[in-house]
């Protein structure tokens, strides 16, 4: 339970330390970037919860969705078309849907195990 | 389970650092330096300028020091009113004297602008910015109608009336007297200023004359200072 944890605080403190920046013609695609892992996150911590996890599936998905997300607004750029807003709609959605399912899994089992007690 | 926590970490601190390069980037962007030459020279020279001033302040400051630190007591004390007393007169808490221009401000005669038409009136903004270019035209003091500008003097409209140093200025004219090194050059300058343009459209009358002698009253309400608080002495 730590380890991710501690995984994340460690990836703030190098990103932070490591003073490195994007430039703003970029930044976009790495807002989506961004979010597209949280989606993967979210999308693998509820996948943990329901016990269908599957190395793989979160391992590709997280690069996957990372690489469609930037190449979709890549893309969006170049036609003229605000591709990237599908993304954030996309992901937005599953990010919301993945914690409300997580909300529920958690409650579901703390309401199971105060029963047990 | 234990790979899986390792893979979780390992996710969560690539989404770390992605979220943090995002934040510093979104928070301070990288700014491109687009002057041309001209312009880095003048910034160069305006650097270097500035680190003469800084020379002379530090090379002046470690001589007080070493006055300090040299002398006996009754000479530190004599030093201390010395550099008090120059504060006082750098913060305007002291009457000055010396060669400058006197101002004077007065509406135009009604003839000029028509008899029916009512008194023109100051806006402070008008007063503000003309205290602006006397300072940018290296005037040294500033007093407008017998009160002495200084760093913290407000300059506002009350019910239509000027209040400078929170008293209401008098009727017309009003006397503004300016300190300078230079004082021809400053009254050159100031009569073709912008500022006094901006009171002749006004319907202002402003005249400027170089005088030898000008007297400039001290700033006689209490200094408050809010937002500052003393150094600690390093021992």
């Amino acid at each position: 339970m730590w380890l991710p944890v501690l995984g994340l605080v460690l990836g703030l403190l190098l990103g932070f330390m490591s003073d490195i920046r994007v430039p703003p013609e970029y930044s976009n695609y790495l807002s989506i970037a961004v979010l597209a892992a949280l989606d993967t996150l979210f999308g693998g911590i509820r996948a943990h919860l329901q016990g269908s996890f599957e190395d793989k599936v979160f391992i590709t998905g997280f690069f996957f969705n990372i690489l469609l997300a930037a190449g979709l607004a890549y893309l969006g750029v170049h036609l003229g078309i605000d591709l990237y807003l599908a993304a954030i709609f996309a992901f937005g959605v599953r990010l919301f849907n993945n914690i409300a399912v997580i909300r529920r899994l958690l409650i579901s089992k703390w309401t199971d195990s105060r029963k047990k007690a | 389970m234990k790979e899986r926590q390792i893979m979780f970490a390992t996710i969560a601190l690539i989404i770390g650092g992605m979220l943090a390069i995002q934040f510093e980037t979104t928070n301070n962007p990288i700014i491109r330096d687009t002057r041309d030459l001209w312009e880095l020279r003048a910034d160069l020279e305006k650097e270097k300028q500035r680190q003469q001033e800084l020379n002379e302040e530090l090379h002046r400051y470690s001589e007080l020091l070493n006055k300090y630190q040299t002398e006996g007591k009754d000479e530190k004390i004599e030093a201390m009113e010395k550099a008090l007393a120059d504060l006082k007169k750098q913060a305007g808490l002291t009457t000055v004297s010396g060669q400058g221009i006197v101002m004077t401000v007065e509406p135009f005669k009604d003839e000029l602008i028509g008899v029916d038409r009512p008194l023109p009136k100051i806006d402070p903004d008008m007063l503000r910015r003309l205290v602006n270019e006397l300072n940018r035209y290296d005037a040294k003091e500033i007093s407008i109608d017998g009160q002495r500008i200084v760093s913290k003097t407000p300059i506002r409209e009350v019910n239509g009336d000027i209040y400078i140093n929170n008293k209401p200025i008098s009727d017309f004219p009003i006397q503004i007297n300016v300190l300078a090194k230079n004082n021809e050059k400053l009254h050159q300058k100031i009569i073709a200023s912008p500022a006094v343009e901006e009171f002749i459209r006004e319907d202002f009358l402003v005249e400027s004359s170089p005088a030898a002698k000008v007297i400039l009253p001290a700033y006689d309400e209490d200094v408050k200072v809010k937002f500052m608080k003393p150094a600690k002495e390093e021992t």
